[in-house]
């Protein structure tokens, strides 16, 4: 439509004009939104134009349309960035000139999108020139930028100049530059030239610019406009200090790494709130240190502050939140612009920033006074950051003495006076989350995470001064009365709330950050928890059966969670230390009875045993109380119970503090351990026992607690001989009542109780009593399956019951399979065989049974098959080979009714849950060739393994459908069961029948086209590994693939194509014609090659079809 | 060895319809009864009858006959009422004019007594099973006195 339009000549200004009309013309159609589509279409086509830079400028300068000049700059930019190839030198100066001109000259107009649009476009163009163009050229353009900036133009080129520059650092910048379809080393030369060249020139102009307008600001007593041009100076600061320095450490740095991004390592913890540490590196320290500039911004700011009153100017008007930003980036400072011989400045750099700040947060109770009388809290939000910048690069003891020079206290006093300060009124309005007090509690708490996390792994020997410690220990006692305030005050609240691990994992951060300042100062916080709890225990007697208690057990419950956390950390599964804190302090106590942290875990202990009594349970042991004192027992048993000495010791040099050793002795096995052990061995039976249909507890009972007892060693050797453990197996294997636990809690306790077998003598006392155990289930599966009248009698509900639960034990004692029990529990699986397989007829059509047999069998011969001899093997296969038959000929060809879309996805799910079972039976029965403890020799191997994997492969295939095998975990199982086969047994597919061989093939087929690059790997190994196999055959004279490569040609006479040719064609279509990752390529590359070794003419043959379709 | 759960005697003849069970132990994909009808559940929630209460389960469920969504709320200690549901194979040996079908049964009788399903794919499946002579498997599910053809199955033959 425009083309054309480039020539040049005055003759074309009708043209010009009638383009600029109808480019207006659309602009006012789409604001009014008149026919859009055309009007889009319109606007488009000028995008689209080739060179349409002469209509484009025609339309800047004389259009009086804005957008129309908008989309004009938009046209300049596309274009010229599409084009820019072609461009001479020349075009390509003077399309940025004229940007940069235009700007400069309608400085003083309105309509400020189109400008801010004009400069991106220069800024665009220039840096798309920035590695052809020469210094010189470069220059040209810089000085014209100086000239405006530094004011002699008048206010609003100043601004625009400075605007010029925001927009060309961002342009810079990688996460925030534009795509120009370049290769990313071009930005990363750019990034690095202009970090190396021009960036702290750009930061001196704005510097001067805001310096030259600052006097002006000051004396006036209203909006001036410079403000503006100050403003604009301070963001590009601020812009500029946010850049990811990379080039300045040390200056060298060989090539660079385009593909690791350069993320900052200093991200250690996982905050709330977001604190860059600004290191720009040495060059820069005469720009932000030596010359006064904190100075001048401190300076500033405090004026500004003073014309709050005045018209034009508040707290949050843009220039005073610009100047606090850049005040609080340049308390994070750090790294080698700070002279290395020169300590000194840091601390004064730091130290005039906070004098700066502390106006914005001291003295806290007259400003939250204040901000809660309407004033705005977002300075003293500011105030909170600057404190978490400052707290990001000094150590605590630095950060601390900060403060000192100029108030009688440490700045660590003040931090707490200030987050205290912010808890009470948090308290004070704990219904409405949206308020500044929330903010400013999670910048304040991470404050102190980093400035205690450093501290905390530092071996103990990092302790606050005891101004700090007081400070800790007062803002602890605040914090925690706070959480049990709010606690006691939402126990009457009925909202839904989730169980004990989910509220944990929900309050966890803030719990470990409030655990960090509780471990600062132990010497009194330890003692304050203790009162605590041991005040509302008894307040929980007093009241017992006269007052409601649900505001106290509420209480107990959080103070549950908080003190978990102060004495203890999460393990992750590793051994959790005793936090250095506790072991380092309380060095003048010398009997255990007297160390703070025993009392404090006595306590609680002797607290929980009181839940085996049926009256206090009644009254005082609510269901939810319960599990805060199961999850409390497991966090606490972990880090203190029957410590191994060595593996819990932490740091050798403390070894000898005697408070230290009364702490580890105390809980061991010579003295308190056992008796505790035994009590919460009890509490846990009675968690199961006497409190039914609890779900969430007897979870939580099972797998932290029990669970975690049992994978310490040491500890099972006590639990055996314990009357209580006794008394729990005997419960699990006889009694009623723990068959009512839901299934998850059944395999759980199972696998829980086998494993406590490790603690028997030998491994025959092991083996026997994992069979006493679990006699009971066996001999109650073989009972029912020869009942004569099964048929009838396993459909009721109450039998169904039985099985699912004597099934989920078999199972849990089937993954619990250690060496020392392996014989009892491959006999407790023998003896189940046929009862299991005259089941999985019975229940075909109890899905949820079938599920529950699949699994045991899976889990059974996962954990039995590298220990088999050779006719134990056989047998196994056998029973496995039977157990799919059934299940095949029960669910080939089976249509259900599908009344109702939930019940119909229902049962497609469950059908995707079998088959996943099933194929990873086939995948453990592999996992015989490859690790096997048996003790035949090779030759004896009765079972060839791969015949029977493909025959179990051939049996399950025609039940996994495409439509199933969009289940993402089905489809990974499937593929890597195939991907192994092929690669490890090409020969006994190759045996396989044709429809068979067909079906492995063409569901590989299908992964090729999958979306998960996983997927499509395993198929491409496959592929490689059929083509080598059968490469390598041919090429020994044998047969390889045999028809199945070659091809063949069906009964009608027509011929089909061989494998191989078949998916070399596939892989060349896709390699070259679709979308893929770039991590497939190697593979894929290792897959085409041996095709192309089979199939060499059909190569060539597409090869030449594909040169002659490009010549076209 | 001699606990009573692990007698498996069928009760009397004329098995009870419905069987009670902890609430608590009844998951997702079992049944329960709801408003006197059997349903599936297909979605279970546990709660608490306020912080320091006990807790509660929350069924949706699906009527195994007429595909209604049903709803309960019960403590999850106590017992709900679960139904006996039977399902039992039989095969094709006709399907009548008027949509009733012929049914063999395990003693060699007949059973003619069901229509065919309202679901078209498995009443297509079982006409087709049926004319091209194939043996055709239906599976009737019964419950609380009720019954429908509920799955079809073809074992091959015909031909």
């Amino acid at each position: 439509m425009f083309n054309g339009i480039a020539g040049g000549g005055a003759e074309d200004l009708p043209q010009l004009q009638s383009t600029m009309r109808a480019i207006e013309l659309a602009c006012s159609y789409i604001q009014i939104n008149t026919n859009p589509a055309a009007a889009e279409a319109t606007i488009l086509s000028l995008h689209q134009s080739p060179q349409p830079y002469k209509a484009c400028r025609f339309i800047l300068e004389n259009s009086q349309v804005a957008s129309a000049r908008f989309q004009a700059a938009a046209a300049i930019k596309e274009a010229a960035i599409r084009e820019w190839s072609f461009l001479s030198t020349e075009d390509k100066g003077g399309l940025i000139s004229f940007c940069l001109g235009y700007v400069i000259q309608h400085a003083n107009s309105s309509d400020a999108y189109v400008f801010s649009k004009v400069s991106s476009v220069a800024a665009q163009l220039m840096k798309r020139g920035w590695l052809e163009f020469t210094p010189a050229e470069k220059e040209v353009f810089f000085y014209q930028i100086n000239q405006a900036i530094l004011g002699s133009r008048g206010l609003d080129v100043q601004f625009i100049g400075i605007h010029f520059l925001e927009s060309l650092v961002s342009e810079f910048s990688p996460s925030t530059s534009s795509a120009m379809s370049l290769p990313r080393e071009f930005h990363e030369n750019c990034r690095k030239s202009l970090e190396q060249n021009y960036l702290k020139t750009f930061y001196s102009w704005a510097q001067d610019a805001a310096l030259s307008v600052t006097n002006k600001i000051v004396e006036s007593n209203s909006d001036v406009p410079e403000v503006k041009v100050c403003n604009a100076a301070l963001r590009l600061m601020h812009q500029i200090l946010n850049w990811e320095f990379r080039y300045s450490k040390g200056g060298t740095k060989g090539s660079i790494n385009v593909f690791s991004d350069g993320m900052r390592s200093d991200t250690a913890s996982s905050r709330k709130t977001e604190c860059v540490i600004v290191q720009p590196g040495a060059s820069w320290c005469d720009v932000l240190l030596s010359s006064s500039h904190v100075g001048w911004l401190i300076n500033l700011y405090s004026s500004l502050r003073q014309k709050f009153a005045f018209e034009g100017y508040w707290l949050d008007c843009p220039v005073a939140v610009s100047a606090r930003k850049l005040i609080v980036q340049l308390c994070s400072l750090a790294g080698e612009v700070f002279p290395s011989n020169n300590a000194q400045m840091r601390e004064q750099h730091l130290l005039l920033l906070l004098s700066g700040v502390l106006p914005w947060i001291d003295p806290p109770d007259v400003i939250s006074k204040e901000i809660e009388e309407g004033r705005s809290g977002s300075e003293m939000i500011d105030g909170c950051r600057a404190l978490l910048s400052i707290a990001t690069v000094t150590t605590a003891v630095d950060f601390d003495r900060l403060l000192r020079s100029i108030r009688p206290f440490g700045t660590l006093t003040l931090l707490s006076l200030l987050m205290g300060e912010v808890v009470k009124v948090l308290l004070a309005n704990s219904n409405d989350k949206e308020t500044w007090s929330y903010e400013a509690r999670d910048i304040l708490l991470d404050t102190w995470t980093t400035l205690l996390a450093s501290m905390d792994g530092s071996g103990g020997n990092a302790w606050l001064p005891p101004e700090g410690m007081h400070a800790a220990a007062s803002l602890f006692s605040l914090i925690a009365e706070s959480e049990l305030k709010l606690a006691s005050a939402s126990a009457t609240t009925d909202e839904d709330d989730a169980d004990c691990l989910a509220s944990v994992s929900a309050m966890d951060e803030r719990l470990g950050s409030y655990a960090l300042i509780a471990r600062a100062a132990v010497d009194a916080t330890v003692p304050f928890l203790t009162k605590l709890f041991s005040d509302r225990v008894a307040r929980l007697h007093q009241g017992r059966g006269t007052v409601d208690p649900t505001e106290t057990l509420e209480e107990v419950y959080s103070l549950l969670l908080i003190i978990g956390h102060v004495l203890a950390d999460e393990g992750e599964g590793e051994t959790a230390l005793v936090p250095d804190a506790l072991q380092t302090h309380f060095v003048d106590v010398v009997e255990a009875g007297n160390h703070p942290v025993v009392l404090l875990s006595s306590s609680i202990v002797k607290f929980a045993e009181q839940c085996l009594d049926a009256n206090m349970r009644s009254s005082i042991f609510s269901p939810r109380l319960m599990e805060a004192v199961i999850w409390f027992l497991a966090r606490w048993s972990f880090t203190y119970l029957m410590l191994v000495e060595d593996c819990n010791l932490g740091s050798n040099q403390l070894q000898s503090l005697p408070s230290r050793a009364c702490l580890f002795t105390f809980f061991n096995e010579h003295n308190q351990g056992k008796f505790v052990l035994d009590i919460i061995v009890r509490i846990s039976l009675t968690s199961l026992m006497s409190y039914p249909g609890e779900k969430d507890l007897q979870e939580l009972t099972c797998h932290q607690l029990l669970h975690a007892l049992v994978r310490r060693r040491n500890i099972c050797f006590h639990l055996l001989s314990l009357d209580s453990w006794r008394n729990l197996a005997n419960a699990f294997a006889n009694d009623k009542s723990l068959f009512l636990l839901n299934g998850v809690s059944q395999r759980s306790l199972a696998q829980t109780l086998v494993l406590s077998a490790y603690g028997m003598r030998s491994s025959d006392a092991s083996n026997q009593y994992v069979k006493d155990l679990m006699a009971h289930m066996t001999s109650s599966l073989v009972d029912l399956a020869n009942n004569s009248d099964l048929k009838n009698l396993a459909q009721q509900p109450d039998i169904i019951m039985l099985v699912s639960c004597v099934l989920e034990r078999l199972r849990g004692a089937a993954s619990a399979t250690e060496p020392r029990t392996q014989r009892a529990i491959y006999e407790m699986g023998l003896s189940v065989m046929n009862p299991v397989l005259r089941l999985l007829e019975v229940y075909k059509h109890e899905s949820a049974v079938i599920y529950l047999l699949l699994k045991f069998v899976v889990d059974w011969v996962d954990g039995q098959i590298s220990y088999l001899e050779a006719h134990e093997t056989a047998g196994v296969v056998n029973f496995c080979m039977s157990l799919l038959q059934i299940y095949s000929s029960h669910n080939i060809g089976k249509i259900s009714l599908s009344l109702s879309s939930t019940l119909l996805n229902e049962a497609k799910t469950e059908k995707y849950k079998d088959l996943r079972a099933l194929l990873q039976l086939l995948s453990h029965l592999c996992s015989k060739d490859m690790v096997d403890f048996s003790s035949d020799s090779i030759e004896t191997q009765s079972t060839n393994i791969s015949q029977v994997v493909f025959f179990g492969l051939h049996i399950i295939t025609p039940l996994i459908t495409l439509e199933l095998l969009k289940y993402p975990k089905l489809c990974f199982d499937y593929f890597s069961l195939i991907s192994h086969m092929l690669e490890v047994y090409p020969e006994t597919l190759a045996q396989l029948n044709s429809d068979a061989f067909n079906h492995v093939l063409t569901t590989v087929d299908f992964g090729l086209h999958q979306q998960d690059v996983d997927i499509v790997t395993m198929c491409l190994r496959a592929l490689k590994a059929l083509a080598s196999y059968h490469y390598k055959e041919t090429k020994a004279g044998n047969t390889g693939l045999g028809s199945h490569a070659s091809g063949q040609t069906d009964p009608n006479g027509v011929f089909h194509e061989g494998i191989l040719s078949r998916f070399l064609r596939k892989l060349l279509q896709f390699l070259l014609f679709e979308d893929y990752s770039t991590d497939l390529v190697s593979t894929a590359a290792d897959a085409l090659f041996p095709l192309i070794l089979c199939e060499p003419n059909l190569y060539q043959g597409l090869g030449n079809e594909l040169i002659e379709k490009q010549g076209w | 060895m001699s606990d009573e759960e692990h007698h498996f005697e069928s009760s009397d003849a004329g098995a009870s319809k419905t069987y009670p069970q902890q609430a608590g132990n009844i998951r997702k994909g079992g049944h329960i009864v709801i408003k006197g009808r059997p349903c599936k559940v297909v979605e279970v929630s546990t709660s608490k009858t306020g912080k320091h209460g006990h807790a509660k389960c929350h069924f949706v469920a699906i009527d195994i006959f007429t595909a209604k969504k049903l709803e309960d709320i019960v403590p999850s200690s106590h017992n709900c009422d679960v139904p006996h549901v039977n399902r039992i194979d039989y095969q094709l040996i006709d399907i009548s004019e008027d949509g009733f079908v012929s049914l063999l049964t395990d003693s060699g009788g007949t059973k003619d007594d069901l229509k065919l399903p309202t679901d078209d794919n498995l009443s297509a499946l079982m006409k087709s099973g049926f004319e091209e002579g194939k043996d055709v498997v239906v599976s009737v599910m019964s419950s609380m006195g009720e019954e429908q053809i509920c799955a079809v199955k073809e074992v091959g033959g015909g031909k």
